[in-house]
């Protein structure tokens, strides 16, 4: 089968969806091809710009703040490609204005949908895990906002657990969060951890996330809840309630609210891991999103490989079970992530760019093709200096095109953004859905530029 | 200050039965193991108890190990099992080393119930194992047991303890005494509590394995052994339905053993002066190992490879032979030669011989203390084994999954009704929580009330916690939570375990480091470090020895 769009966009996690939306804005038609699970609907869904430093300790309290130091220590840091370019404004500038422009963008397009994000580059908000850790993230979910239980004297913060639900265990989470909020000499004057029982479809053990959620996302489904929890607020004169990220995948804002109202107390979710509903939540506003915007989702599709003419790609060739297609085009972004979206792929001998056969390379940018994936770890399993693995990937010129061993870009029109690209660890540097946002944003403009380029 | 009538250092395989034999025997008995039961080498082996393909050419050993399987099917049948192999031969030469071989095996088939060896066309072989290379020319077919040594040990430490026996983890034996020719006291750090303790005895048996040099010369005595290296690689689920055994690239043989979920690649066997404690498996090892094997299984490579494990053989010096040529047999050292009175030790030995190993050196101490009674532990079943277990029923009444149910069965045999007792009470105890496995969240709750397992690696060993395709991702934080609920420890343990646990986990995965472990791995990461910041968290982490410093 043949088809044609102006961009193809291979990727559908945050990189390619926002590539994909900017491609329509510009008034261009697009195609995104998504094979599988993307990185972005494991996530907790908060989306963080920049916490730390690569192997610093010390948290920035403001996004904005990372983005200078960023750009001052790591120039080819995919953000601080923003500040390339002739003339004024400076660099970190430049950087920031460009961060401040993708994350205005989302926030607007998102403020309708299931994952509402509030939050923005003036300052890092300590959100709080199903661990009972903290952690500095740029803008999180509406029903994540915990209204500063942190420094309000007299408040007590309840941890609720679901019984037989075991990916979050309230007892621990409260431990964990009270020492180091004693520790820290902050927080909430009491901690409390209780559990309430949820029967999704009449399940009392091995409860899911996403059952738990769907479940709450019917009507009727509160009624069971809402008695337990306002018991348990009453009980321990709870004034803040932290809940693992159950709320709805699709009517999570509404049952939030309705839980205040009828127990009086903050409700909020914590960040979770995978199955994560937040993270779905947010794959799902985006794709919404983009196909809102006219741009064509092909799910389960693979891109295989791509034609060349001249110094443009042409055409791209996809796959599906039982089905082959040739999209035509004119511009083409890769987001096709790192690991587990499959975008790169590391074996014993090499690391590999599993589309374009592109050139990889390590976080110093020194060409990755035959190192060995042991070489770039770390001895110690949870390293604040991450394992350099994980900063290996694509490099870029200052318009998000792949560049090749002769340091020029692979084609005229092939852009590449998210989490595939090399030169920052986004697990050390809390920096993950901000960087594919950023850089899926860039991509999808320039990309949208040299489609237009062509008529 | 305590007294015992022996004081058995060490804990794997053969410190367990050491400590089941005396305690069965009737003697007070104390066993000190410095980290968990089967910490050591014993965990890094790979549970065959084998008639002794590896050394045809010392029957005497042969006859033994035989034998201890007849034994072992007496007393531990519930964590036995068996597997049928296929030795697949590729040329004309292989076929003439296999012919002793089938021979010495055939002979004492019918004791252990099992075929005489029988050759297969390679039509025959491919239908057993459809991933053999088409090309060979014939595969002998035996069968051989297997049992789960991690449970192995732990049933005989339960049982001593049930005998009457002290059985000690995490007590380091830091000195032994010895006043007017012989053993006199043994001093241990309680590395938990942070004390120093001692214990009058007259007798101690030195089952370090790999440490036992150490241990003899804190009593001043020598135990001189030739320490040698095996690697495994471990890969994510049962990819042959049988045993395969082939010749390595030098000549060896290795093999490719179904075990549990999984299947073990193995093994190298390697002169060794590394420490025991940082050892891991070498780029080399990995790489020998796939090529040998990919020779009979070419599609070996495509294989998921979760982790590595290595350990060290203790063996008996025999020098100036090839290190794959030592003998596998054992040796009990009386230092009474060396003026030591009261002081035994091990060289050499294997998981299959440690009963018989526990016999010998029991037979001495009693000696030693004119104690007269007879050896048991051949007869007396270990813990679990006392009735077949129906899966169907206890699936249904319990309403838990068949394969979850069996899982249990396989660690715990009978005893596994009172794991699922406690769901009676508890019916949100049925949830999953290393699904891998599977393991059940009462069967943690069991094991850490009856099984003093003091971390996550410990229940590891007690339940399989962690040991399937996600090492440990997905039940790492729960079973902490799990552990920090039972044993009512600080927020701050609860962190420490998690990252004690991943360390651990991270110990055998990073060696092998390639292609779907990356994904994995990156799963892992974004759980811990970037989702929940542990990476800042200013716990107290002790780094681990093959950390090295920094
Ligand atoms: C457990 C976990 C938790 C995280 N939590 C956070 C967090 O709290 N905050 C944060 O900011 N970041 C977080 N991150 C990081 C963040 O999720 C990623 O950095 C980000 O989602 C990357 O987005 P992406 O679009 O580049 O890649 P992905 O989201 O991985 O998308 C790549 C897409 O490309 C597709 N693809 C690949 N190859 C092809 C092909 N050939 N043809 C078609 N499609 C293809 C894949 O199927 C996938 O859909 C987390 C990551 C993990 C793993
Ligand atoms: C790769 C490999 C594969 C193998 N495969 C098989 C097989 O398939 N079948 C088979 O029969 N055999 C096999 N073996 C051999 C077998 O594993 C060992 O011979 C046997 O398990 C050794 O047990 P052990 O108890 O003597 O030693 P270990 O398991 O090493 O136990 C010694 C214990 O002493 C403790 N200790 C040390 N110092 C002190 C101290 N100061 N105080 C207190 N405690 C101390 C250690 O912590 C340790 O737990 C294999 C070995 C290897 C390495």
């Amino acid at each position: 089968m043949n088809l044609e769009a102006d961009i193809v966009i291979v990727g559908g996690g945050m990189a390619g969806l926002v590539a994909g939306t900017i491609a329509s804005e510009g008034g261009l038609s697009s195609i995104v091809l998504r094979k599988g699970e993307s990185a972005t609907s494991m996530s907790s869904g908060a989306i963080d710009v920049v916490g730390y430093l690569p192997d610093g300790t010390i948290p920035f309290e403001s996004p904005k703040e990372g983005l200078v130091a960023l750009a001052s220590l790591y120039p080819f840091h995919p953000y601080s490609i923003l500040g390339f370019g002739e003339g004024k404004p400076a660099f970190a500038e430049k950087v920031i204005t460009g961060v401040e422009a993708a994350v205005g963008w989302l926030k607007d397009k998102l403020k309708d949908s299931v994952a509402k994000i509030v939050g923005g580059l003036d300052s890092n908000i300590l959100s709080l895990s199903i661990l009972g850790t903290t952690k500095p993230t740029c803008l999180i979910q509406e029903t994540m906002v915990s209204d500063g239980f942190a420094n309000e004297f007299d408040s007590t913060l309840l941890f609720l657990g679901v019984k037989g639900y075991p990916d979050f265990f309230a007892s621990a989470a409260a431990k964990s969060f009270l020492e180091q909020s004693e520790i820290e000499q902050e927080g909430p004057r009491k901690v409390a951890h209780s559990t309430v029982r949820i029967s999704p479809f009449g399940n009392t053990c091995n409860i899911s996330a996403s059952e738990i959620a769907r479940h709450l996302d019917h009507d009727d489904a509160l009624g069971e809840l809402l008695p337990q929890i306002k018991k348990t607020v009453d009980t321990l004169g709870a004034t803040h309630v932290a809940l693992p990220p159950i709320l709805g995948i699709k009517n999570a804002r509404g049952n939030r609210q309705r839980i205040e109202e009828e127990v009086g107390a903050i409700v909020f979710e914590l960040l979770a891991f995978p199955p994560s509903i937040p993270g779905l939540r947010l794959q799902r506003a985006l794709e919404e999103t983009y196909r809102k915007s006219g741009g064509q989702l092909l799910l389960g599709h693979e891109a295989l490989s791509a034609y060349k003419e001249k110094n443009r790609y042409v055409s791209v060739q996809a796959g599906a079970p039982r089905r082959s297609i040739r999209i035509s085009t004119k511009a083409v972004v890769s987001a096709t992530g790192k690991f587990i979206g499959g975008g790169l792929r590391g074996a014993e001998d090499g690391l590999t760019e599993t589309v374009f056969n592109l050139m990889t390379v390590t976080g110093n940018l020194i060409q990755a093709d035959n190192i060995r994936p042991y070489d770039y770890t770390s001895p110690f399993a949870v390293d604040t200096g991450g394992h350099s693995i994980f900063s290996c990937g694509l490099t870029v010129d200052p318009q998000f095109r792949p560049v090749m061993p002769d340091g020029q870009p692979d084609a005229d029109n092939l852009f590449a953004a998210g989490s595939t690209l090399a030169g920052y660890d986004y697990l050390v540097e809390k920096s993950g859905l901000g960087v594919a946002l950023v850089s899926g944003f860039y991509a999808g403009k320039n990309a949208a530029d040299a489609a237009k380029e062509v008529d | 200050m305590t007294k015992s009538d022996v004081v058995v250092v060490g804990g794997g395989s053969t410190g367990t039965a050491v400590a089941r034999d005396c305690a069965l025997r009737g003697l007070k008995t104390l066993m000190l193991e410095r980290d968990d039961i089967a910490s050591a080498t014993v965990g890094t082996c790979a549970g065959m108890i084998s008639s002794g393909l590896k050394y045809m050419d010392e029957p005497h050993i042969v006859d033994m190990c035989s034998q201890e399987v007849v034994h072992l099917n007496r007393i531990a049948r519930h964590i036995v099992m068996k597997n049928p192999i296929l030795t697949p031969m590729l040329e004309l030469s292989d076929l003439s080393s296999g012919g002793s071989f089938a021979e010495e095996y055939s002979k004492r088939a019918a004791k252990r119930e099992v075929p005489p060896v029988l050759f297969l066309t390679p039509e025959d072989s491919l239908k057993i194992e459809p991933k053999l290379n088409p090309n060979i020319i014939a595969s002998m077919y035996f069968e051989e047991f297997f049992i789960d040594p991690f449970r192995l040990c732990m049933l005989q430490a339960i049982d001593a303890q049930r005998a009457g026996a002290l059985i000690r983890t995490y007590c380091e034996v830091i000195d032994i005494t010895v006043k007017d020719d012989s053993v006199d006291e043994v001093l241990f750090y309680d590395r938990v509590k942070g004390d120093i303790e001692r214990v009058k005895t007259k007798t101690v048996v030195n089952a370090g394995g790999p440490w036992a040099p150490g241990i003899a010369k804190m009593a001043e005595s020598n135990v001189e052994i030739r320490p040698n290296k095996g690697a495994h690689v471990i890969l994510d689920r049962r990819v042959v339905n049988v045993g395969i055994i082939a010749k390595a690239v030098d000549g060896r043989m290795i093999y490719l053993f179904p075990h549990e979920n999984t299947v073990l690649l193995g093994t190298t066997a390697l002169d060794t002066w590394e420490d025991p404690d940082t050892l891991v498996a070498s780029h080399d090892e990995i790489e020998y190992l796939l090529q040998s094997m990919e020779w009979v299984v070419p599609s070996i490579r495509e294989a998921r490879i979760i982790r590595t494990m290595a350990g060290v053989r203790p063996l008996v010096a025999n020098w100036k032979v090839p290190e794959d040529k030592v003998t596998r047999g054992y040796e009990t050292i009386d230092h009474e030669f060396e003026d030591v009175r009261g002081l035994f030790s091990f060289t050499g030995g294997k998981l299959v011989m440690c009963r018989h190993m526990a016999e010998t050196v029991t037979d001495l101490v009693c000696e030693k203390l004119g104690v007269k009674h007879k050896c048991t532990t051949h007869e007396i079943p270990l813990p679990g084994m006392e009735a077949d277990v129906d899966i169907l029923a206890f699936s249904a009444d319990y309403g838990i999954s068949q394969h979850a149910v069996e899982r249990l069965r396989a660690r715990r045999g009978t005893e596994m009704t009172r794991v699922l007792e406690l769901t009676r009470e508890n019916p949100d105890w049925r949830t999953t929580i290393c699904a891998c496995e599977p393991v059940l969240e009462a069967e943690i709750r069991y094991s850490i009330r009856e099984e003093f397992p003091q971390n996550l690696n410990d229940l590891r060993r007690r339940v399989r916690l962690g040991t399937g395709p996600c090492q440990g991702t997905f039940c790492t934080y729960k079973a902490s939570a799990i552990l920090m609920e039972e044993l009512d420890l600080s927020g701050e343990g609860f962190k420490v375990d998690i990252l004690d646990f991943l360390a651990e986990r991270w110990k055998g995965k990073r060696q092998s480091f390639r292609r779907e472990q990356l994904v994995q791995e990156e799963v892992t990461q974004g759980m811990y470090t970037c989702v929940a910041n542990l990476d800042q968290s200013e716990i107290e982490y002790d780094p681990k020895p093959w950390e090295g410093s920094i």
